[in-house]
Parts: structure tokens; C-alpha cells; sequence
């Protein structure tokens, strides 16, 4: 579903990660750990083929990806992403929001969401096509309670059905994980 | 690709242009105080062809310069590519973004005109051959501002790049599309003038034939 061979991302001269080897299955989830600047977000960025690695090869299924940087569109509605990420997958659930308990806000523009909406928003968007690998950054990081609550609940439904790539520092979520790469400065 | 997908795009275009307001109306006000400025200077005197047609395209030409590089550029500085590079084909977000700017284009040309010929003096001897003369600048304006756009985009000095890059790539239409637009001002032969406008098409779908296959090698990273 997600494997990484010698996986080797350089910034200028410096390495931010280098010779990363993994192979995720069905209910296997991966725990990326490390200081800021590490290379946590980049190394997800490459997972998904946003941004290019230096040397070594990802082979990855349908991906998703839910980023706390991830940016939305500030004058389109949270129903009106939904129906534009599944018109532009060919495939996809138009009622995501649901699944994120934010139907309510399906009219309002993304710039007139919470920090914690918008990151509900960016869920939504990331598994309304049931992708086998889901990749969270820091997913938790602007959530409530029940946000958290809701985040535990896809990631069990995610496992499910696929594998799970998680970059967080909150030892809350190390607990979802059975493998774990740590980065350095 | 698939039309979907396409249409997806357009829309969303359209929803952000009419919601944020940026584009298509910063443009119109350049029209606007373009045609003001054209037609307090020339009050009360015959603006002749040959100057009113280069009048006409140097308002198209700053207008398609203000709105059009703006769609890809903007997707950068707001950071919302990524969504697009995860869930669409390069294909689709071409043709989307590209037919965009060229409705877009075709627009402002009609609300120039318009003004244009409400407020000047001006005389217009063929409005078939000036329709064609606008259409195809309106093409050609759309298709290669938007793609030096998208190539642009990716710099650290994206605005600068985007204009230097579209430079010797609106040559060739400034020189059609004057040709074309001075001749159905009466200014000029009727065939030449023809010959101008069907340049300008041909150029214009030239330039949409190779756009997917250069944003393809930009667009992914």
C-alpha cells in the first residue's frame, strides 16, 4: 500500500532524512516524530509526491492527505470543496462533511471557519474518496475534544481499510501507531 | 481528463473571480479610466484609425496583463496548488484555468469596445473583421499570459517573471492584432486585415495545441 526505499529528502547541504525504509500494510500505522524542522511535514509531502525527494522511490495507492499548512480556498463554501475534490477525483463521497460532524457550516465560506472547522474541512477533504494511505499531520493540533474524538474514529475506519502515516509530537497519538521513524535536527 | 473535471475547474474560477472580485473588475477599472482618458484627450476632434486601433489593443493588452497571470499566481501565494496537484490531471487544470482566461479576456475586450466606441470618436468600418480582431487577441492574450503565468508561478519573483516570459510572446499579436483592428477602422486594405485577424486565430490555437504539454512538465513537482 505505502512503501518507502532509501528515501533521502536534502535541503541545500543539509539532509533533513536520509535512507528511510518502510513498508506499510492493511492496519499498519506510521509514526513520524521529531523537533520542528525536522523534516516531519516534508517527509509527508513527499509521500505524496508534492514535493520531489532528492534520492530513493515512494510506491503509494490512492492517497490522502489532511496538513495543518494545508490551505483552502477563502471564498468557496466547505460543500463547494467537497463537490470540487470530488469532481476532480472522478470518485468520492459529496457528503463528507458529514463524517466530520460540519454539515451545519456546508454554506459558509472557508474564511468565515475556526481554525478547528477548517481543519475538519481538510479531513473531510481528505478521505471522501476512501484513499488506502491517509497522511495526517499533526491532525489534532487545532481540534477540541470531540474534534479529536472524531479524528480517533476516522483513523480506526482508516485502518480499516488501509494504512496510516501520522506526523505529530502529541504523545496522545503515539498510541495509534505500531511503527515509528524518528527525525532529527 | 475528463470533462468533469474540466468543468470543475471553470467553476470554481468563475465562483472565485465573481466572490473575490479581483481579476475581471480590477481590469474593468482600468478599462474604464483607459476610455475616460482616451476620450477627454481626443474631445472634439476625429480620432483617426490608425492611433484609435493601437488605443483599443494597448487597453486589451494592460487589462489581460492585470487579470489573467493572476490565476495561477494567486493559487501559489494562497497555497491551495497542492489541492489541485493531489486530485486533478494537469490537463484539467489547464484547459480549466485557460478557458477561464479566455472568457475572461473575451469580456474585458467587449466592455473596452463598448466604452470604447460609446465615448471617442471613432469610426468603425468593418465590426466583423474589428469582432475577429478582438476574438483572436482575446485567444491569444488568454492562452500565453495564462501559461507564462503557470510557468511563472513556480519563482520566487513571480509577477516580474510572468511579464519578461509573455514579452516576446506578445509580439507576434501585437503586430496581428493592430493590422487587424486598424483595418476595420478603415485604415488600411480590407484583405490584409483579414489575413491579420485569421493570424491571430491561428496563433491563438497554436499556442493552446503546445500550453498542455509545457504546463504538464511545470505543473507537477
Amino acid at each position: 500500500m505505502l512503501s518507502a526505499k532509501n528515501l533521502g529528502k536534502r535541503l541545500g547541504p543539509r539532509w533533513l532524512f536520509r535512507n528511510l525504509e518502510f513498508e506499510l500494510g492493511v492496519g499498519d500505522a506510521l509514526l513520524i516524530t521529531g523537533p520542528n524542522g525536522s523534516g516531519k511535514s516534508t517527509l509527508l509531502r513527499c509521500l505524496c509526491g508534492l514535493e520531489p525527494v532528492s534520492e530513493g522511490s515512494v510506491t503509494a495507492g490512492p492517497i490522502g492527505i489532511a496538513a495543518i499548512d494545508q490551505a483552502v480556498y477563502p471564498d468557496l463554501t466547505c460543500q463547494e470543496h467537497i463537490d470540487l475534490m470530488v469532481d476532480l477525483r472522478g470518485t468520492g463521497d459529496r457528503k463528507a462533511l458529514e463524517l466530520v460532524n460540519l454539515s451545519y457550516a456546508a454554506n459558509l465560506p472557508a474564511q468565515k471557519l475556526s481554525s478547528g472547522m477548517r481543519a475538519r474541512l481538510k479531513l473531510a477533504m481528505a478521505v471522501l474518496h476512501a484513499p488506502t494511505v491517509l497522511l495526517l499531520d499533526e491532525p489534532s493540533a487545532t481540534l477540541d475534544a470531540p474534534g479529536i474524538e472524531l479524528v480517533e474514529n476516522l483513523i480506526a475506519d482508516q485502518l480499516k481499510r488501509g494504512c496510516l502515516v501520522i506526523a505529530t509530537n502529541d504523545p496522545n497519538e503515539r498510541r495509534l501507531a505500531n511503527q515509528e521513524i524518528s527525525l532529527e535536527v | 481528463m475528463t470533462p468533469t473535471a474540466l468543468f470543475a475547474i471553470l467553476r470554481k474560477e468563475f465562483r472565485v473571480e465573481f466572490r473575490s472580485r479581483s481579476g475581471f473588475f480590477a481590469a474593468s477599472l482600468f478599462a474604464v479610466m483607459a476610455v475616460f482618458a482616451i476620450s477627454a484627450a481626443s474631445f472634439n476632434s476625429k480620432l483617426p484609425g490608425n492611433l484609435a486601433s493601437g488605443l483599443v489593443w494597448v487597453s486589451l493588452l494592460f487589462g489581460s496583463v492585470i487579470a489573467v497571470p493572476r490565476r495561477f499566481i494567486q493559487e501559489e501565494e494562497l497555497r491551495t496548488a497542492d489541492l489541485l496537484r493531489l486530485a486533478a490531471h494537469p490537463n484539467a487544470v489547464y484547459w480549466g484555468k485557460t478557458l477561464f482566461a479566455i472568457v475572461e479576456t473575451v469580456a474585458y475586450g467587449t466592455v473596452v469596445s463598448v466604452l470604447f466606441f460609446l465615448l471617442t470618436s471613432a469610426k468603425l468600418v468593418d465590426p466583423g473583421l474589428y469582432c475577429l480582431g478582438v476574438l483572436g487577441t482575446s485567444i491569444c492574450m488568454g492562452s500565453v499570459i495564462s501559461l507564462c503565468g503557470a510557468i511563472a508561478s513556480q519563482s520566487a519573483n513571480r509577477t516580474a517573471l510572468a511579464s519578461a516570459i509573455s514579452l516576446p510572446l506578445i509580439v507576434p499579436i501585437v503586430f496581428m492584432g493592430i493590422a487587424c483592428l486598424r483595418v476595420s477602422m478603415g485604415e488600411g486594405l480590407i484583405p490584409g486585415g483579414w489575413r491579420s485577424g485569421y493570424g491571430l486565430v491561428g496563433y491563438g490555437i497554436a499556442s493552446l495545441a503546445i500550453g498542455p504539454y509545457l504546463f504538464a512538465a511545470v505543473w507537477k513537482r
